[in-house]
């Protein structure tokens, strides 16, 4: 039988306080639509649910010079309604619009996104594409540490248990207003992710200048290829530089089959995807 | 087991009652009488749950009852008591929108909580809005054509339904 | 050889006119009439619903009565004009009750919907205002799983209340 406790905070230092004490023994929910569905299978070993879908100071989307900070409480649809967003990191708007349905974007937040680490998590490939670097704090203090470094295996990452993300910081390069995300699922709407792409791209004098590409669902974690960027990099666009890219993208993935698609189908659609999303960002 | 006191307002009544921390805020609602909100799925997938909490469509059964403490909620049943709400059933008959009924109240609270971010959608609008919503019987269209009769007749739209 | 029974079948030799079109067919005495529309013909748009009468899926006109094509023999329309749901339409312009469902979101999986319609043109044949119990009425031997009736019923009145434009 479940024996949860629950806290709702009201402020981030109250939940790093809570968490030094509570360790694996707490675990946070904001919008609760993984966490739910987790305690009903009984597959969430915390005990004390610690609410901060209250906590103000965690939601917010900021622009400073040269970055951007988003709180980690931030939910979907406030992304989307967001003009910095929408402007700055059109990516990211991309993959919003398309993250399950209107009703839970209204609950989901981008922090739980990240921390419940999903390899099919939907912010992920944009945020990896935009170098997105998380700040992470515990009671003892802060720490930085970039999406690529963050994820290690299927719903695993590199949090310690006292420690929460507070905020998810992006750089304002002029390459991350040139985005294009596109997801593959059964349904146009409420589907989890057979295969996502996420990419930013910047063209000088027909050739590749620099290239992010990340993918979701076709790897243990949100994938950036950077294999792929490499043989990019610099190379003159052409209908044979797409068909070799596509070639690499397919030996970068590491899909698996599941109940939505099989790793074979996983493989080949990626090569699709890359040239759909390449070919967006150069016509 | 720990239960938690839990004070909100629902369609303007204010409830007090207890619940367990892991307690989803359908199964809470239903518990306290409010069984016009249906559970369906109770994974956050077909929306039958749907209702407005603090002005913010969300889907009850993947939302913790504690978290709606100190909240407002509105039902389905506090909606038909509104004008928008009384318009948008008797659309919902009047279009054939309703055929066993299961999908209905989650359906009228996405419309409403949608018409309320937006009062002038067009038909690809109200589909999205409702695409947290599923249902089995009607194939959906007349659903999204009551939704768009009651938005064109509320702002002045002209109501050409497209096939 | 000795000891083997003929069991030839006489065939029979039919003339009819379908969808306009003079036709002529050798048929077998039990051969009906919805297989020789769908497999010999092509003509599927008449469905094979239930197969026994009771579905109305398979309805065609008979010398522009509706009758239901897997109860009747296809020796029996010797003679005689048969109209199926493609010959409702003239090029690409739809019949006014074709429009009609369409508009009234009255077809969902669609296999009922040729029989619907077609029964539903000769209820208007008969009686061109009929009120919704009459619709309901003279629908009753058409039968969907789909929609819950309430549109058929509305695009059937819509239609007999005129003013659907015939293209769309």
């Amino acid at each position: 039988m479940n024996q949860f406790k629950y806290i709702s905070s009201k402020t981030k230092e109250e939940v790093l306080k809570i968490l030094e004490q509570e360790k694996s023994e707490a675990c946070i929910v904001a919008g609760c639509s993984n966490v739910l569905p987790y305690i009903k299978d009984r597959k969430l070993p915390a005990k004390l649910l610690l609410n901060i879908s209250d906590i103000e100071e965690l939601n917010y989307v900021k622009k400073s010079e040269d970055e951007i900070y988003i709180g980690a409480g931030t939910t979907i649809s406030d992304l989307i309604n967001s003009k910095i967003i929408k402007e700055e990191c059109n990516v990211l708007y991309q993959a919003a619009e398309q993250f399950a349905d209107p009703t839970i974007r209204n609950s989901a937040t981008i922090g739980g996104n990240l921390a419940d680490a999903s390899p099919a998590a939907d912010v992920a490939p944009p945020l990896l594409v935009l170098d997105a670097v998380l700040k992470v704090e515990s009671i003892d203090g802060k720490r930085e540490i970039p999406l690529k470094d963050f994820f290690v295996g299927p719903r695993k990452t590199v949090l310690h248990d006292d420690e929460m993300i507070t905020n998810i910081k992006i750089k304002n390069y002029p390459i991350n207003k040139n985005g294009c995300f596109i997801k593959l699922g059964l349904r146009q709407a409420m589907a989890i992710s057979v295969a996502t792409i996420a990419m930013v791209l910047e063209v000088e004098k027909n050739r590749v200048k620099d290239v992010r590409i990340a993918m979701g669902s076709v790897a243990p974690i949100p994938l950036r290829l950077f294999k792929t960027e490499e043989f990019l990099k610099s190379k003159e666009i052409s209908d044979d530089l797409i068909k070799e890219a596509i070639q690499k993208v397919r030996e970068e993935v590491k899909p698996i089959g599941d109940v939505r698609a099989s790793a074979e189908y996983r493989r080949y659609v990626s090569g699709i995807l890359f040239k759909r999303a390449f070919k967006k960002l150069t016509d | 087991m720990e239960e938690y006191k839990v004070e909100l307002t629902v369609n303007n009544e204010k409830i007090s009652a207890t619940a367990k921390p892991e307690e989803s805020l359908l199964r809470f609602l239903r518990r306290n009488g409010f069984t016009e909100v249906k559970c369906g799925c109770e994974k956050g997938d077909c929306g039958t749950c749907t209702v407005i909490m603090n002005g913010k469509t969300i889907k009850s059964c993947i939302t913790l009852a504690m978290q709606a403490n100190g909240k407002e909620v509105l039902t389905v049943k506090g909606l038909e008591k509104t004008k928008i709400g009384q318009k948008l059933q008797e659309s919902f008959v009047r279009h054939g929108a309703v055929q066993c009924g299961f999908c209905t109240a989650g359906m009228l609270m996405a419309a409403k909580g949608y018409l309320d971010t937006n009062p002038e959608p067009d038909k690809a609008e109200i589909r999205k809005a409702i695409s947290g919503n599923l249902c089995r019987c009607t194939g959906y269209k007349k659903i999204v054509e009551a939704i768009y009769d009651v938005a064109a007749e509320n702002y002045g739209l002209v109501g050409d339904i497209n096939v | 050889m000795k000891g083997e029974v003929n069991f030839k079948v006489k065939k029979i030799p039919i003339e009819f006119s379908i969808n306009g079109q003079k036709r002529e067919a050798l048929v077998k005495p039990n051969d009906l009439l919805i297989n020789i529309l769908r497999e010999d013909l092509h003509l599927t748009g008449t469905k094979y619903g239930c197969g026994i009468g009771e579905c109305g899926a398979c309805t065609v006109f008979l010398d522009n009565e509706p009758v239901l094509s897997c109860l009747t023999l296809a020796a029996a329309v010797d003679g005689k004009e048969i109209t199926t749901i493609e010959g409702l339409a003239k090029g690409n312009k739809l019949h006014p009750m074709q429009v009609a469902f369409l508009k009234n979101a009255a077809v969902q999986c669609g296999f009922c919907t040729p029989g619907m319609i077609l029964t539903a043109i000769a209820l208007l044949k008969e009686n061109p205002s009929p009120t919704e119990e009459e619709i309901k009425d003279y629908m009753r031997g058409n039968i969907c799983r789909c929609t819950g009736y309430v549109q058929i019923v509305k695009a059937i009145k819509a239609c007999a209340e005129g003013g659907e434009n015939e293209s769309i």
